[in-house]
């Protein structure tokens, strides 16, 4: 399956070039506002096509694009019951330090499990490709967290289930 | 001055720049409430007066070259006209009467109107009202759907085009009784009331229009959509207008200019000026960028220094430059120097916080753009 | 306190619309028409895929893409029509087959992979992924955005 890994976040690397091209726009429904318009969501003709890049069917993106703003939202591999917990817990922590993140949304979108959320600010503040690469590595570092932190928890409950167990023999 | 000419103003984008009639002033917007005036007479440009009754980010600058007048406008509501009175800048009170932001400001060929684009989804027109004092405006409203993105002035003082958000291009009479005298025929059309509808223009591909702006002579409007496509309408007298549409490889365009008949220079996300041609007015094609790519060649390439970083650092030496002079996206194109219908010079804006003056020479294309993706 | 729960932009008429701008985007004909187009389409597909004429086949699926509102059944097998079309190609014939489409079918093609990757319990992503690696190459990112602003869906 891992051949399928760098196609997937080739497509991924250019699908954000594209989608953020984002500039500064005043919101149209409120005066005297700026909103990501992909947040606020009421002027229909300011939002993009949302696109959605897939690798199988537990991994996916999709990146919503408006004028001023781009939400991706990303779906982790989970295989078993373990990995789900340890993902839940692993984006929770991320998203309750969410503002020290800067581009981390602090709930995820419906059906992802970690979402970011890229304003014209950001990418006046930051390099664009500088962004996207940063995503792409999140992306790959995330798979690996999760299963070096499963090892590391069966390991544990190895050795605890050994030293307890052992006092019976 | 060697081409390109860089100056490296702030830190943080420049929302809006323009030069004044002889270029020895430049007024910026740093991306906040203030307006800096530099003086550029010399190589070491300094800022000699700022302007700063705005309320919120200035959007729009628009500097008159004859008769010396700044017009700002900004996501406050409001417009300001600046005159110069013994070296110091006075604002003069403008009646824009709109309720959301101004997006872009742009004076008219003779210098007695401006227009306003804004949020509102409205132009306001705005003129010199003599009894009052003060500058009152009309507005123009239908068939607008969503904010205004950009204006540009015919060369006639009448029509004015407009681009904005609802992905459409449109021509509008501008006229107003009083100010205009009535304007000669152009492929336009002929008897034009304020607020006319004299051609509509889209993309099939949607898009919003970030930039617009007439030919030199003012009978073609060349359009830059968001769907990274350059659009070059030619009105005709039967009502059935023809679109060339040039669809590109890169990222969106935000701003276009004619360097004369037969070329358009464009600039946006990509970073860095290209150039538009025909031979024939049918048939328009990306010739290439205007910026020729040099990759900055790094202070120590030796073998040596690498693996040193890479001992120290943990990593390879990385190049988060881009090879473009602009290191972020191009906000604004404005034509330097030379006359409407050959620019010799023109001026880029960006995000970077970046002003380079460029000169004009289609010789010097690159016509790899492959360089310029990242 | 009822008022509080009003939408009220509800009521502005000058906002554009979802369905406005949809609208502006149709095609003018009717769901059975298109239907029909789909279904014959589809069976020439097949019958060239039949003699191995992939890139004949190729231009064939890319044609006249049934754009428009309430289409769902028509856009799912027009996108199947595609997939099995590229499905037939191998790995290194497909640069050559994306030089020989021209810009429009490019920025089509691009749509369908889209659409295709948004299905993933359907069709088989690697190989769809690898078509979107090389027609990225040639199209560049502009195909990509010009996917996400062009109302016009295939999906």
């Amino acid at each position: 399956m891992s051949n399928t890994l760098r196609p997937y976040l080739t497509a991924v690397r250019s699908t954000l070039t594209a989608a953020m091209c984002v500039e500064n726009f005043s919101s149209q429904v409120v005066e005297r506002h700026n909103k990501p318009e992909i947040e606020a969501g009421t002027s229909k003709e300011v939002i993009m096509n949302p696109l959605m890049i897939s690798r199988n069917e537990n991994e996916q993106v999709l990146i919503e694009t408006s004028v001023n703003s781009v939400r991706i939202s990303i779906k982790i591999k989970q295989a078993d019951d373990l990995e789900t917990i340890l993902c839940h817990k692993f984006s929770r922590f991320m998203m309750m330090r969410a503002d020290n993140f800067v581009i981390l949304r602090r709930k995820p979108v419906d059906g992802y499990d970690i979402s970011f959320l890229i304003t014209n600010t950001h990418t006046e503040q930051m390099y664009k490709h500088k962004l996207v690469d940063f995503i792409v590595h999140f992306m790959e570092a995330v798979d690996r967290e999760i299963s070096e932190m499963k090892l590391s928890v069966n390991k544990r409950a190895r050795t605890v289930a050994e030293s307890y167990l052992g006092q019976f023999m | 001055m060697s081409s390109p000419d860089v100056h490296e103003l702030t830190l943080s984008p420049i929302t809006a720049h323009s030069f004044n009639g002889d270029r020895t002033k430049l007024a910026v917007c740093p991306n906040d409430t203030n307006v800096h005036i530099y003086n550029t007479s010399s190589n070491n440009w300094s800022i000699e007066a700022t302007l700063k009754d705005h309320d919120k980010v200035v959007t729009g600058i628009d500097f008159a070259p004859n008769s010396n007048r700044i017009v700002t406008c900004s996501q406050d509501r409001n417009a300001y006209v600046w005159t110069q009175e013994n070296g110091v800048w006075k604002p003069a009170l403008v009646l824009l009467r709109i309720n959301r932001a101004a997006t872009y400001v742009r004076w008219s060929p003779n210098e007695d109107k401006f227009a306003v684009a804004s949020g509102a989804r409205a132009i306001s027109v705005c003129y010199f009202d003599e009894d009052n004092d003060w500058w009152g405006s009309k507005h123009i409203k239908k068939p607008i759907r969503s904010t205004v993105l950009s204006v540009d002035w015919h060369p006639n003082n009448v029509l004015l085009a407009s681009g904005s958000a609802d992905m459409k291009a449109r021509v509008f009479s501008a006229f107003i009784k009083g100010v205009d005298k009535k304007p000669a025929p152009t492929v336009w059309g002929d008897k034009l009331p304020f607020n006319t509808l004299c051609g509509e223009f889209q993309s099939n591909r949607g898009g919003w229009v970030h930039s617009v702006a007439f030919s030199p002579s003012g009978d073609v409007l060349a359009f830059a959509g968001h769907d990274s496509s350059i659009n070059i309408a030619y009105p005709s007298a039967d009502g059935n207008p023809t679109v060339v549409t040039v669809v590109t490889p890169s990222l969106p365009y935000l701003s276009l200019i004619w360097a004369n008949d037969r070329q358009i220079v464009a600039a946006g996300h990509d970073c860095a000026p290209v150039l538009f041609e025909t031979s024939d007015n049918q048939d328009w094609h990306l010739t290439g960028s205007l910026d020729e790519n040099k990759k900055k060649t790094s202070i120590s390439t030796s073998v040596l220094s690498r693996f040193k970083t890479m001992d120290s650092r943990g990593s390879s030496d990385n190049d988060t430059d881009l090879n473009t002079i602009h290191q972020n996206t191009i906000l604004q194109v404005r034509p330097y120097s030379g006359s409407p219908d050959q620019v010799a010079q023109f001026s880029t804006a960006g995000v970077d916080g970046k002003i380079v003056i460029w000169d004009f020479d289609p010789s010097r294309v690159a016509k790899d753009l492959s360089s310029l993706r990242v | 306190m009822a008022f509080r729960r009003i939408d009220i932009d509800q009521y502005d008429e000058d906002i554009y619309t979802e369905e406005e701008i949809l609208a502006d985007a149709e095609s003018g004909r009717s769901i059975d028409e298109i239907n029909s187009v789909v279904d014959a389409r589809a069976t020439d597909v097949r019958n060239l895929l039949t003699r191995g004429n992939n890139s004949d086949a190729l231009t064939k699926s890319l044609e006249d893409p049934p754009y428009g509102r309430n289409l769902e059944s028509a856009k799912a097998k027009n996108i199947k029509t595609v997939v099995d079309v590229l499905n037939q190609f191998r790995a290194n014939d497909i640069p050559t087959a994306i030089k020989g489409l021209n810009l429009d079918q490019q920025d089509v093609l691009m749509k369908y992979l889209y659409a295709a990757l948004s299905k993933p319990e359907q069709f088989n992503s690697g190989m769809i992924l690898n078509w979107h690696e090389k027609l990225t190459e040639v199209a560049g990112p502009g195909s990509i955005v010009r996917v996400m602003t062009d109302k016009r869906t295939v999906f």
